[in-house]
């Protein structure tokens, strides 16, 4: 058992949670993984906060008025939670589906019949990414109604207008990607509004001044062919897995750096 | 500003704010979760392309662009508008630069901004609501609970015609058009300047003409063209609905 005597709560004896929590955490090999130990002072909190890998992105004091949630209706963290959690199910799909034009549907049934949790995985990573579009769209809404987005946060804002703009790409990408009735239609409805773009669209105005035809312009491009077929489903796929969510990485770090050194709105 | 205060009422992140981060990450799991468990995500039959499906609907996010389809040519609908979207978004905070009103709400001090913000969040889910509950095949308008094939091709109601409206569209003249587009415009720009010389005490009056002198006629401009554009929607979808008019403006190039 061990020897040492509560850190606080006076000189009651400790319980046996008490002796097992003493027991994990009063050791040395505990002490190289938290540094700190229980934050029961105001120094600990401080330091618990800086030495975290994990939360030495969050200030190390907050302003009551930010943790208010008539504030920011959490809508910034939780679209961000959001997104972790569809990197995670996002990952664990990809072991099982194959981007093939005669593959991937069959490997939407398996996922829904065969695979352990297969169901609960796709239902979590379809709901999750409606759920993203909207938090997003809230997030939006409350930078506007609280003026957020006014001195010195005005870039931090076009950042957050790219963010909405990738995630809607995102979640465009994706339904193209189970190759079923749904998302092929509405994926070809899409990308047919592109090829109406002035200029680089075949069937868009101007078209015939750059030479835009079919197969060379901008929705050609984007899906790799006339149609949507095997091509567009590979562009898909690399855009949803890899392209869009580095973009998306890279994006959200930077408006996490910026929402720190501009500091958290409030009041003036 | 706020955080660089030194007597303004702060707490620490541990336990306050972790606490909270903590607690929405549990929530925010419990639901999606739930929802899960309950509901299972749509998979229809797999890709052909010899079955087209009557409608075949885009997303919710994107169904108000298709919804705009109907009232305007692709290439507005599908490309100028959404890029003009996220442009004027982007645009917002360097014409809004009164630092009043930060970090707080504050219609008082911004209901113009407000206001304007508000409609176009109500016009986009308005769009969205009407394309997903009220279009039914060939994207006619149809009640939420009137059972159509949604994903079949084949039109199950003999008897009952395809289209249910059988309203005749027409264009309107090209020189009513013309002057209607220069005149919206011309006179959106420049109705509210003359406005603001009526006379100061007319309240609204004396209230623009402040206004204006903080925005500058750059940033009026700015402003001023994208209400003009997002009343311009409202208008040509009303111009439809009423007359009929499925372009107002045409050329051999594109139609307006
Ligand atoms: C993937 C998308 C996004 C993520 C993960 C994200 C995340 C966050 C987080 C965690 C915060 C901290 C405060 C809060 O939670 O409200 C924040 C603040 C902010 N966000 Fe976003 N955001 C996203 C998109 C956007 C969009 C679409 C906009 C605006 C168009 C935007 C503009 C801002 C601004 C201006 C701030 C500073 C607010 C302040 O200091 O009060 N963000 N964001």
């Amino acid at each position: 058992m061990s020897k040492a005597s509560p850190e606080h709560g006076g000189d009651r004896k400790p319980g046996v949670i008490g002796t097992v929590w003493k027991l994990v955490t009063n050791n040395f090999i505990f002490r190289t993984v938290f540094r700190t130990g229980f934050p029961d002072t105001m120094l600990k909190r401080m330091a618990v906060m800086r030495s975290s890998f994990l939360m030495h992105i969050l200030p190390t004091k907050v302003g009551v008025h930010g943790l208010k949630l008539y504030y920011t209706w959490c809508m910034g963290g939780i679209t961000f939670f959001l997104f972790l959690l569809l990197t995670l199910t996002g990952v664990l799909l990809m072991f099982y589906y194959i981007p093939e034009e005669h593959r991937a549907y069959n490997d939407m049934k398996d996922l829904l019949y065969m695979v352990p949790y297969g169901r609960i995985l796709r239902n979590m990573h379809r709901w999750g990414a409606h759920a993203m579009v909207f938090t997003v769209i809230l997030h939006m809404a409350r930078v506007f109604y609280t003026g957020s987005y006014k001195t010195p946060r005005q870039f931090n804002w076009v950042v957050g207008v790219l963010l909405l703009t990738i995630t809607l790409l995102l979640s465009f990408t994706g339904y193209l990607l189970p190759w079923d009735q749904l998302g092929f239609w509405a994926v070809t409805v899409g990308t047919n509004m592109a090829g109406a773009t002035p200029f680089i669209g075949f069937e868009g105005p101007f078209s015939e001044l750059l030479g835009a035809q079919i197969d060379n312009d901008i929705r050609f491009a984007m899906i790799g062919g006339t149609r949507i077929g095997a091509n567009a489903l590979i562009r898909a796929y690399v855009w949803h897995c890899v392209g869009l969510p580095l973009i998306a990485s890279g994006l959200i770090l930077f408006h996490f750096y910026r929402v720190r050194k501009d500091g958290f709105s409030g009041p003036l | 500003m706020l955080s660089n205060k030194p007597d303004y009422p702060r707490v620490p992140s541990w336990p306050y704010f972790i606490w909270i981060v903590f607690l929405s990450i549990i929530l925010i799991t419990i639901v999606v979760w739930g929802v899960s468990f309950i509901v299972d995500a749509p998979l229809e039959e797999e890709a052909a392309w010899a079955v087209t499906p009557n409608p075949a609907k885009a997303p919710w996010y994107f169904i108000g662009l298709q919804e705009l389809l109907v009232y305007f040519d692709p290439w507005i609908a599908g490309v100028v508008l959404p890029t003009q979207i996220l442009v004027g978004l982007m645009l917002i905070p360097y014409v809004d630069v009164s630092p009043h009103a930060q970090g707080r709400y504050g219609w008082k001090d911004r209901k113009f901004a407000v206001s304007f913000f508000s409609f176009g969040l109500f016009l986009w889910f308005a769009l969205i609501a009407v394309g997903q509950w009220f279009r039914g095949p060939s994207w006619e308008f149809y009640w939420p609970y009137f059972d159509y094939p949604l994903g079949g091709n084949v039109w199950t109601y003999p008897g009952v015609p395809l289209k249910m409206t059988t309203a005749m569209l027409g264009n309107m003249p090209n020189w009513l058009g013309a002057i209607s587009i220069i005149v919206f415009f011309i006179g959106g720009m420049t109705l509210p300047l003359l406005f603001m010389r009526v006379s100061d005490s007319f309240k609204l009056a004396a209230i623009f003409k402040d206004y204006f002198k903080k925005l500058g006629i750059i940033r009026y401009c700015i402003i001023q063209i994208h209400v003009l554009l997002m009343l311009g929607v409202v208008g040509k979808v009303l111009l439809r609905l009423t007359f009929g008019y499925k372009y107002i403006f045409t050329t051999p190039w594109f139609h307006i």
